[in-house]
């Protein structure tokens, strides 16, 4: 088994698909790095129109922000939760004052970080779904299947090993967007920004959001969370892409079919409130970090819980199928 | 005591209510080398391809060596190397890092396997170049290779020959017959040249709409030839084939034609004078194993 | 090559990631914890509000919520006291129980940016414990107009009337989804420009009758009118910059508030 994974992966290598999907990422990173900063230098230009050539002092919005969360904590009758929350405000505000940032400076981990939340339901799955697409199909299409198959190795093994390669290339795919990701915006905003702290915890609590136990972590941690999400997306992709690709024999109605799924996916969003058969959907399910940023509607049901078992749910049926087609496929090319 | 390397027992196969191959069986024996031939859609390419494993039949069994597919795959496959209407190969690859890779996937292949099977087809000068910028005869060689290396005891060749000019089929030829004289490798050919069919090998099976229509050795078929003779009394001739040779003839005009063992012509004249029959002309036609093809198939119809 | 280096590298690194993604894995999950389907029972100081209950909790802090852009801020306000603090001096003479104010108001922000703001999930929970919701929006769209005539101003006032009326009806179902029980008032706009600018009067009036009736449409959504309120004072109720109030001028406007609420 190690010797075909080995093999299947120098076919990855040498047909270089990494090459064009590295390429791929770092023309996508860099547009969405310099345009973040040039909106950014923008809101400050308009800011500082607005308030009649005022300079965009945001040490003391913060400072005045800070005063009025103290008086808030002052009053005695507060709820534990409430207070609990308005001291995490404090602690954020009081670290970006000591440490003299301003706290909607972007920076290369809250980019990196973004760039996962926005990327993780299209475009990285695009990725991921290039890579793994042709990993089956191609061999059909290229009529290697034929030497191939007609070897001493069972069939099975056969589509494990090159599961198993997948599952390497998707894990290093993960870890290049996130090198990639934060040294490309780091060339754009000159800040690393990882020791700032961020607020991430929420609850699903009925149908509400529910931001009671929500805790304090460092940027850097939060960036450690956010892509092991991704990096569990990725594999569930990647199995599902498995799948289509034993079932098509080509790469390209393989990839467009999957593209029509994402993006299907994007427009079921929107019925997520009324339509609830689409929560079992493994499209809609695919931004676990939603759950972590708390910038969602949530939706009875919905929670990090109940989505990562949807995704395994459909990964799971996707890898049964891809092996018993696969294993009494006819191959007639 | 059964020697056969192949043994194909009662093997149907069904795609979507169409039977495309009908009770087939046929076998190799150890150290042969069969032909199998047939016209196109007959099952052919079907048959050869539920052999190696890349298709499964709906009924029946097929042996190698022993061992069943169904059971024993892998036993099985190990002892088998085959091309199928190829070359196919990774051309990003070079010949060399194709035959690496696929060597690897039998058990006990080493270095000395590979460089020896590319020894063999004649491609130690070119074998470390990428696949793609390979000839048609070049891809064949390493196509050739690839199923040698694992040392099989048959080899499975399905239009082998595809694209090779008459002096890489001539090699091919010499190959494949030193293969099986020097190493006692069984072949199973099947191609569309009916001429190098002949040439190489030692029995045929023909194949039409799904079943076996005929095996026979070589020798046999070029041993018969059809004998027309031109007689003053072709009924009498006719009778006396039948009644003393057990030959059957047809007529027409003064003319007798009949399928005979050549090695018999004399003795047979020899009778026909004796009873008095007036022979004018004997005319001998040497029988091909494409003759006998066509003549078996001719009533083919696209299905 | 491959075979030595590559493969064993690339094997280690990947086999290394996944035990990091793993425990990153666990680890999101864990701090997620995420509840059950079934709402729990609400506790006296929960501080969700069911969809249901459309009274007042009674025993909460009740809360007074800002939202908007600059004037919600209090930007001009000498005092540094705002329209809310103003307020709740004007109240605290009436009522016991403390109130408190949070206010999430952005300068610059215009109505489609307030309905991001609303979006956003730790906003949520302010909106939703609020028992007063005071919204100052409106300004800086009405103010950001690109026109180089008559024809195009009327045609680009019409175009942002309508965006802000679909923000504003939007900004309101929000709200209202989290918060179905607590009062919401909306300050309306004055014309800052009015010496100079006689002509626009038109377009804020009529920016204003719009926000009215949309307001009118919600039970407990209050509007509060501040044009006549400036018309005749520009010069005692504006601050320097002659655009946002001064002291006087919030001062009126909690006032009037004040007036209309209680």
């Amino acid at each position: 088994m190690i010797s075909l994974t080995q093999n299947e992966i120098l076919k990855i290598l040498l047909k270089k698909k990494m090459l064009l999907i590295f390429m791929l990422l770092l023309i996508f990173v860099s547009l969405l790095s310099y345009g973040q900063k040039y909106s950014y230098d923008n809101t400050i230009k308009k800011f500082e129109a607005e308030s009649g050539g005022v300079a965009y002092d945001w040490k003391g919005l913060t400072t005045q922000r800070l005063n009025d969360l103290e008086e808030r904590s002052g009053n005695a009758f507060i709820p534990e939760e409430v207070r609990a929350s308005i001291d995490r405000e404090m602690q954020q505000l009081n670290y970006f004052i000591e440490n003299d940032i301003n706290p909607i400076t972007p920076t290369a981990s809250k980019f990196n970080v973004q760039f996962v939340e926005q990327g993780i339901t299209l475009f990285i799955p695009l990725l991921v779904v290039i890579l793994a697409a042709d990993l089956v199909s191609s061999e059909f299409s290229k009529k290697t299947i034929k030497i191939l198959l007609t070897r001493a190795v069972p069939r099975w093994k056969i589509l494990f090993s090159k599961f198993l390669a997948l599952l390497i290339m998707t894990t290093l795919l993960v870890f290049i967007i996130a090198v990639s990701s934060t040294l490309v915006s780091y060339l754009f905003f000159q800040q690393w920004g990882f020791s700032e702290p961020i607020v991430t915890g929420f609850r699903l609590v009925g149908d509400q959001l529910n931001s009671d136990s929500t805790i304090l972590i460092s940027r850097f941690q939060y960036t450690l969370l956010i892509y092991s999400l991704l990096w569990f997306v990725s594999i569930i992709m990647a199995s599902i892409t498995l799948m289509i690709s034993v079932l098509v024999d080509n790469s390209s109605s393989a990839i467009g079919i999957l593209m029509a799924a994402l993006i299907g996916g994007q427009f079921l969003q929107f019925f997520l409130s009324e339509w609830t058969v689409v929560k079992y959907f493994f499209v809609t399910n695919l931004d676990l970090t939603r759950y972590l940023t708390g910038s969602y509607q949530p939706i009875e049901g919905m929670s990090l819980n109940f989505s990562i078992l949807i995704l395994s749910a459909w990964a799971a049926v996707a890898l049964i199928i891809s092996f018993m087609v696969f294993n009494r496929k006819d191959v007639i090319v | 005591m059964d020697t056969s390397v192949l043994k194909v027992s009662n093997v149907t196969k069904r795609i979507k209510k169409k039977l495309i191959i009908q009770d087939v069986n046929f076998d190799v024996k150890q150290g042969e080398i069969l032909g199998f031939l047939g016209p196109n859609g007959s099952g052919k390419t079907t048959t050869l391809r539920m052999i190696v494993g890349l298709a499964t039949p709906t009924s029946g069994n097929i042996e190698i060596c022993g061992y069943s597919i169904k059971k024993d795959y892998v036993k099985a496959m190990s002892n088998v190397g085959c091309i199928i209407e190829g070359p196919d190969l990774y051309d990003y690859m070079s010949g060399y890092r194709n035959l690496e890779i696929l060597g690897s996937m039998s058990k006990g292949v080493t270095k000395k396997d590979i460089d020896e099977a590319v020894a063999l087809v004649g491609m130690e000068k070119r074998i470390h170049d990428k696949v793609a910028v390979y000839s048609m005869g070049m891809k064949q060689r390493i196509g050739l290779a690839q199923a040698l290396i694992h040392q099989p005891k048959l080899l499975i060749l399905d239009e082998p020959t595809n694209g090779l000019d008459p002096q890489g089929i001539h090699e091919f030829r010499e190959i494949v017959k030193s293969l099986a004289k020097d190493k006692g490798i069984s072949v199973l050919i099947s191609s569309h040249l009916i001429s190098e069919v002949q040439l190489m090998c030692d029995r045929v099976s023909i194949i039409d709409n799904g079943r076996i229509i005929r095996n026979a050795a070589i020798h046999e078929i070029v041993a018969t030839g059809e004998v027309v003779w031109t007689v003053d009394d072709p009924e009498k001739t006719q009778s006396i084939l039948k009644d003393k040779f057990a030959v059957d003839s047809s007529i027409d005009a003064k003319n007798v034609t009949a399928s005979i063992l050549v090695e018999r012509l004399s003795e047979i004249n020899k009778a026909l004078i004796y009873s008095g029959i007036e022979i004018k002309y004997v005319e001998h036609k040497k029988r091909t194993l494409e003759d006998l093809f066509l003549t078996l198939t001719d009533k083919h119809k696209i299905v | 090559m491959y075979k030595k280096v590559i493969w064993p590298l690339l094997l280690f690194i990947s086999m290394a990631l996944a035990v990091v993604f793993i425990y990153g894995f666990i680890a999101s999950v864990a701090v997620s914890k995420s509840g059950q389907s079934a709402p729990i029972d609400p506790q006296p100081e929960s501080s969700i509000n069911s969809p249901a209950d459309s009274d007042f909790i009674l025993g909460d802090a009740s809360e007074i919520l800002i939202l908007g852009d600059s004037i919600g801020f209090g930007v001009g306000d000498e005092e540094n006291l705002g329209i809310g603090k103003r307020y709740l001096n004007l109240m605290a003479e009436k009522e016991e129980d403390l109130k408190t104010i949070t206010n999430i108001s952005v300068p610059s922000y215009e109505s489609s940016e307030l309905v991001q703001l609303i979006k956003n999930a730790e906003n949520k929970a302010s909106i939703a414990k609020a028992r007063l919701i005071i919204i100052s929006i409106g300004g800086n769209d009405l103010n950001r107009l690109d026109y180089e005539d008559s024809v195009s101003l009327t045609l680009a006032f019409k175009e942002a009337l309508g965006i802000y009326k679909e923000n504003l009806a939007i900004i309101t179902q929000e709200i209202r989804a989290i918060n179905p029980g607590a009062q919401l008032a909306l300050i309306g706009l004055y014309n800052p420009y009015g010496k100079e600018d006689p002509e626009k009067n038109n377009f804020v009036l009529e920016w204003n009758y719009e926000t009215s009736l949309i307001t009118d449409s919600d039970v407990a959504f209050a509007y509060v009118p501040t044009y006549e309120l400036f018309k005749y004072h520009l010069n005692d109720y504006l601050s320097p910059d002659e655009f946002h109030p001064n002291s006087s001028g919030y001062q009126i406007i909690a006032e009037e508030l004040h007036r209309i609420l209680n």
